[in-house]
């Protein structure tokens, strides 16, 4: 029910760096246990006395002592739970960071299955729900746990058979809210799935007015909204049963306690077994004895909860990235060769007609530029994610300067094969860190030398704050080319030997195109480069062609020859029109 | 006037009660008893110190526990009573809420950009609505506790007065003290979340750009950025758990506080009889209520600091209902939660036949911009195929939507059949017109829920536009075929995919006048040639008004119309404009640019 060892595994690996830390929190803890205990004792001290008669100078400074143990208590409680938040927010930050890590490195066929919402999910949804057990847990379940037994252990020596009437009680309370709990979990699971439903309906209408207003589809979506309300609200009414259940439950423990105390404390005190200040310590006991109990309660739920937390970050560390790299080569500087070998590659693993390339072989000397055409969906882009090694193919090899990609050191090849894509991603932050990737040791001077050597120096004198200026999130608020335009500085940053570009399809303004055309030229120059081009001026800059239709290579050769050759494809192409045809 | 911007808040929690009289009525009676029921508690037990003192006997023990046993049943049959009648009242109070709310955002024209992200309209949805809820349900929870804490007042200033009234010094301080800090603890929890909201957002943006940071080899450097957010995270956290903790101390400790005041106070007179001495069950009492006292101090700040908190988020829904006022919220609405549901009414389908569509001068610019389209005529008859084009940003999307009312035109007049359209939102619907948007959105149902969205659509006509769309094909290929879930929660769809279904759900309502946007985007000119074939084949009476630079739509068109800068440059067939229009000549050249040889 409770994962236990893979919690205390977890729990192990990410405190054992504040063990000092955690050996202080204890020492509080148990002082602060104590003064708990402690304090009845005065009071029934104080009655004893005061019954029989002590002078006010005598029960005076024990009052005094009790107000200076209350405060002294809370204050080491603060203390306590300053300690208990600083470790767990440190310990979980630490597991907060190796699991992005990890993840970050997982193969992109990972990403697309998964969406960001479930992976923030998972890094910072499921690790704060398990921070409460790095820090409440030693707290509320350790400490409540000994409270309880100090208050029993003290009321057997008050009684034994008080002792024992209230520690039966105690534990059958608590099986009996387990129980009672493990009744009311699926309901308020339910809960959570149909309001997870509910907003969900909200975010897509809001994202979908225009489709649901111009296709007069409002009325339905009410009633959808109605739909949902009217499955949720019996699971409302009953999940709020739920809390009644546990709330009497372990209000009944209480009472059993209570009607126990008259009982044993009237038979007790008549045959002079307890004092009277006894009698009202064993109340207060009874009174304090419950809230821990429903702590501790709360905690196990808790972590009964974050048993899928745990197994859920246990599984993604556990999986792996699809890419198995073989040596650790480095590529050598400079223009580098690239070449399909018989590569065959499906997005799917598993199914077998799902092929996007098929037997695809080609070979691009260095610091020659390829054209690449093909309908969409022909099997463009997956080329480019094989080249930067996003994806390895199920069969055959591509060659980056000669050797299989898997052989050259992931870092080194992503270093030096670079690509930009039609939707360039950016980031709620500014254009400088857009363009370093939040690195901050590449220095201004450095990005102002690729600006202007991509002459794009007039354009960022054009934005409101150059380099510091905020872009918002999704398209930053820049058109498709100007994105581009950044797409190509981020590459020009790391200088690489294989450029892949595929080509904005969207209509550009003249004067962005114009400064595309510019910084293409030199981003070509003395690199090997593929171009997924969408306008013949583009297509124009290649020495190859390469022509792919449903997976497979229909076409190759050097672009002069295949626009002489009526025949060919290229040449059709062309006199069809490209873009008409391409689309 | 209720018209009010921002209304008083105490104002909005009486329009609440007002909506479910009989509900708040008795939670109001059930909690006031569960919070007061306890004093009693306190009084059994002073009564048993007191037997006790005087030497109790087997039948007041007897008693005693009948009394206790007593008390705990009813006060449990309360307790069920409550919360359930609790739940059913809270969740009608914010379904309303939400209801209007959602009302209302369709009233809005669908095309004009809301000030707020789509996230945020979600987060007013659920959060800024529970947090309205939250204090009006601390209402119920107020009153009994200022109940409790009077009627424990009460007694315990019939026993002593004068240590009463000294033990509620601390109590009173306290209560300051925790409405002062409040705002402190405000801003530590606002910064806490601002902190959390830095990461989540970091990490979406992350991981919707995992394949830019794999291919630039940059996993290192977004790691530490990570890495200092979570920093800053983990100072604000600390601090605020911290100051939360203090409090929850400081006020645990007026009890204490008072307790041993209690002592000081009784020393001396604490099991004396007569008039100045105070019985073991007394002090017992005043030990057990003064905590109820307490509690009532505590809620007081408790529920001024969720009044804050729910004024702000009705100050955040009022800018939600767009110029409506804050009453809108909570207008009566039929939440259809009792009994069956009904199902969908149904569009009226008797209209007269489509004659004309005309359009004068309409005119709408983007709210501080000047982008937009001035002055448009435009006209469609019976069975007439219109295009609509232009460069990127020439006004053409825009012109639809203003058609269809998802823009509020700021000018012009809109005339179908010769009727003047007031409201072209209300009136450019089903039957009469369906539209595609450029970027169409499906949503997370079937994909034949997808298609028909409620409306009555027969097999014929279901298949028919299946069929128009060029979408069978994919559905035979869905492991469910038309009952595959769908939408964002469901089988991620194909752009081309997504695209035809909307063409194919515009098909299903059968309207006069078909609008789509741009399919070049997601369709290739093979599929887009032939979706205008069977469509002109199958449906030869519509209407239809599209926006598309491909050669097969302009050269099918009966007029194509050219927009620059907002404004139409030219009009007729294309034949015509390739003569005419210089604008249209580029287009349509553009379209098959000649190859720059040499």
């Amino acid at each position: 029910m409770i994962p236990v060892r893979a919690y205390f595994r977890l729990f192990a690996r990410y405190l054992r760096p504040y063990r000092r830390r955690a050996t202080v929190l204890a020492v509080v803890l148990f002082t602060t246990i104590g003064l708990q205990l402690a304090n009845p004792q005065l009071i029934a001290e104080f009655i004893d006395r005061a019954v029989s008669g002590a002078p006010v100078d005598e029960l005076a400074p024990l009052a005094i002592a009790f107000m200076v143990i209350a405060v002294v208590h809370q204050v080491f409680l603060v203390w306590a739970t300053y300690i208990a938040e600083q470790i767990g927010w440190s310990a979980t930050n630490q597991l907060r960071s190796d699991l992005a890590d990890h993840i970050l490195h997982l193969d992109l066929g990972f990403h697309k299955a998964t969406s960001p919402g479930e992976l923030i999910e998972r890094i910072d949804g499921d690790v704060t729900a398990l921070s409460n057990f790095f820090s409440s847990m030693a707290i509320k379940v350790i400490g409540n746990g000994l409270l309880v037994t100090g208050i029993i252990v003290l009321l057997w020596v008050e009684s034994w058979i008080v002792g024992l009437s209230i520690t039966v009680f105690t534990a059958l309370t608590f099986l009996g809210l387990f129980r009672l709990h493990g009744v009311t979990v699926p309901w308020h699971k339910a809960i959570r799935a149909t309001s997870a439903e509910m907003f969900g309906f909200i975010g897509e209408q809001v994202d979908g007015r225009e489709d649901v207003e111009s296709n007069g589809a409002t009325a339905f979506m009410v009633n959808r909204f109605d739909r949902i309300q009217h499955k949720w609200l019996p699971q409302v009414v009953r999940g709020w049963t739920g809390w009644a259940i546990m709330w009497s439950a372990s209000m009944g423990l209480y009472f059993l306690s209570l009607m126990i105390g008259f009982v044993l404390g009237a038979y007790l005190f008549g045959v002079g077994t307890l004092t009277l200040g006894s009698v009202y310590l064993v109340f207060q006991y009874i009174g304090m004895a419950h809230r821990p109990i429903e702590e501790i309660r709360e905690q196990l739920v808790d972590l009964q909860k974050a048993g899928a937390s745990i197994e859920r970050v246990e599984d993604l560390f556990a999986t792996e990235s699809r890419l198995v790299q073989r040596e650790h080569l480095i590529l050598p500087e400079g223009p580098l060769g690239l070449a399909f070998d018989h590569v065959t590659f499906s997005y799917d693993d598993e199914a077998g007609d799902d092929v996007v390339l098929d037997d695809v072989s080609f070979d691009i000397a260095p610091g020659k530029v390829v054209g690449l055409l093909g309908r969409t969906g022909s099997g463009k882009s997956t080329i480019a994610r094989l080249v930067t090694r996003l994806y390895e193919p199920q069969q055959g090899a591509v060659l980056v300067g000669g050797v299989p990609t898997w052989d050259v050191e992931l870092e080194n090849l992503r270093q030096r094969v670079a690509m930009v894509t039609q939707d360039v991603q950016l980031f709620r932050a500014t254009i400088r860190d857009n363009l370093t990737f939040f690195d901050p040791t590449v220095t201004d001077d450095r990005l102002y030398e690729v600006i202007n050597r991509l002459e794009l120096d007039e354009w960022l004198a054009s934005l409101p704050d150059g380099l510091d200026t905020m872009l918002e999130s999704g398209s930053g608020g820049l058109s498709a080319g100007q994105a581009q335009l950044l797409a190509f500085t981020r590459v020009f940053l790391r200088d690489p030997g294989v450029v892949v570009l595929d080509e904005a399809s969207s209509r550009l303004d003249p004067s962005t195109e114009a400064l595309i055309e510019k910084a293409v030229d030199h981003l070509l120059e003395n690199r090997t480069a593929i171009l997924i081009a969408h306008r013949l001026a583009t297509v124009a800059r290649a020495d190859d062609i390469v022509i792919l239709e449903d997976g497979k290579v229909i076409e190759q050769g050097d672009r002069a020859s295949l626009e002489a050759d009526p025949g060919s494809v290229f040449a059709h192409l062309l006199v069809a029109g490209m873009e008409e045809a391409l689309a | 006037m209720s018209d009010e911007r921002t209304p008083n808040f105490g104002k909005v929690l009486g329009t609440m009660m007002r909506t479910q009289p009989w509900r708040y009525a008795l939670a109001l009676v059930v909690w006031t008893l569960i919070w007061t029921m306890p004093v009693l508690v306190g009084v059994i037990i002073a009564f048993f110190f007191d037997q006790l003192e005087a030497g109790i006997d087997g039948n007041t023990v007897v008693l005693v526990v009948l009394a206790t046993l007593a008390y705990a049943v009813a006060r449990t049959a309360m307790i069920f009573v409550g919360m359930r009648n609790h739940a059913s009242l809270l969740f009608r109070a914010a379904g309303a809420m939400r209801r209007n709310l959602l009302l209302r955002m369709y009233e809005l024209p669908g095309a004009e950009t809301l000030d707020e992200t789509p996230g945020e309209i979600v987060s007013r949805f659920r959060d800024d609505v529970d947090h309205v809820i939250e204090p009006f349900d601390l209402t119920v929870d107020l009153i009994g506790a200022l109940t409790a804490g009077t009627v424990a007042f009460a007694i315990l200033f019939s026993i002593d007065p004068v240590m009463t009234l000294v033990i509620s010094i601390p109590v009173i301080v306290v209560a300051v003290v925790a409405n002062r800090t409040g705002g402190l603890i405000r801003r530590y929890r606002r910064e806490a979340r601002v902190a959390t909201e830095a990461i989540t957002g970091y990490l979406g943006e992350t991981f919707s750009a995992t394949q830019s940071i794999k291919v630039a080899g940059a996993e290192e450097t977004m790691m530490r950025r990570f890495r200092s957010l979570n920093g800053v995270r983990k100072e604000m956290m600390v601090r605020d758990r911290t100051l939360t903790e203090t409090m929850h101390a400081v006020f645990r400790n007026t009890i204490n506080i008072g307790t041993g005041l209690i002592l000081l106070l009784a020393a001396g007179r604490l099991g004396s009889t007569g008039d100045a001495g105070i019985s073991i069950g007394e002090f017992a009492l005043f030990v057990f209520l003064l905590e109820y006292v307490s509690d009532a101090s505590y809620f007081i700040g408790v529920f001024i600091a969720r009044a804050k908190q729910g004024s702000v988020s009705i100050e955040r829904l009022i800018t939600s209902l767009h110029g409506e006022p804050w009453s809108r919220l909570f207008r009566e609405t039929d939440l259809h939660l009792d009994g069956p549901l009904p199902e969908v009414e149904l569009v009226e389908r008797a209209v007269d036949p489509f004659e004309s569509l005309r359009v004068r001068g309409l005119t709408y610019h983007y709210p501080g911009s000047p982008n937009g389209i001035s002055e448009v005529d435009l006209e469609i008859g019976a069975g007439e195929f219109v295009v609509v084009t232009g460069k990127i940003g020439s006004g053409k999307t825009t012109l639809l939507r203003a058609v269809l009312g998802l823009l509020p035109a700021e000018s012009g007049s809109i005339v179908w059949n010769n009727a003047a359209v007031d409201q072209p939102k209300r009136a450019m619907i089903p039957p009469r017109s369906a539209y595609t948007p450029q970027v169409p959105k499906l949503f997370s149902m079937s994909l034949e829920d997808n298609l028909v969205l409620g409306e009555d659509v027969s097999e014929h006509t279901l298949d028919e536009s299946i069929y128009i769309a060029t979408m069978r094909h994919d559905i035979d290929l869905m492991p469910e075929g038309l009952e595959t879930m769908v939408g964002p929660r469901g089988v991620r769809l194909s752009g081309g995919q997504v695209q035809r279904s909307a063409g194919a759900r515009m098909l299903t309502r059968d309207p006069q006048l078909l609008v789509l946007d741009d399919v070049s985007s997601a369709l290739d000119v093979e599929t887009e040639q032939i979706m205008w074939t069977r469509l002109f084949n199958a449906r030869s009476n519509v209407a239809a008004l599209v926006v598309s630079h491909r050669h097969a739509a302009l050269a099918r068109a009966d007029r194509v119309i050219v927009m620059h800068d907002g404004r139409v440059v030219a009009t007729g067939t294309a034949d015509e404009l390739q003569e005419t229009s210089p604008r249209f000549r580029a287009i349509w050249d553009g379209v098959l640019e000649p190859v720059s040889r040499g």
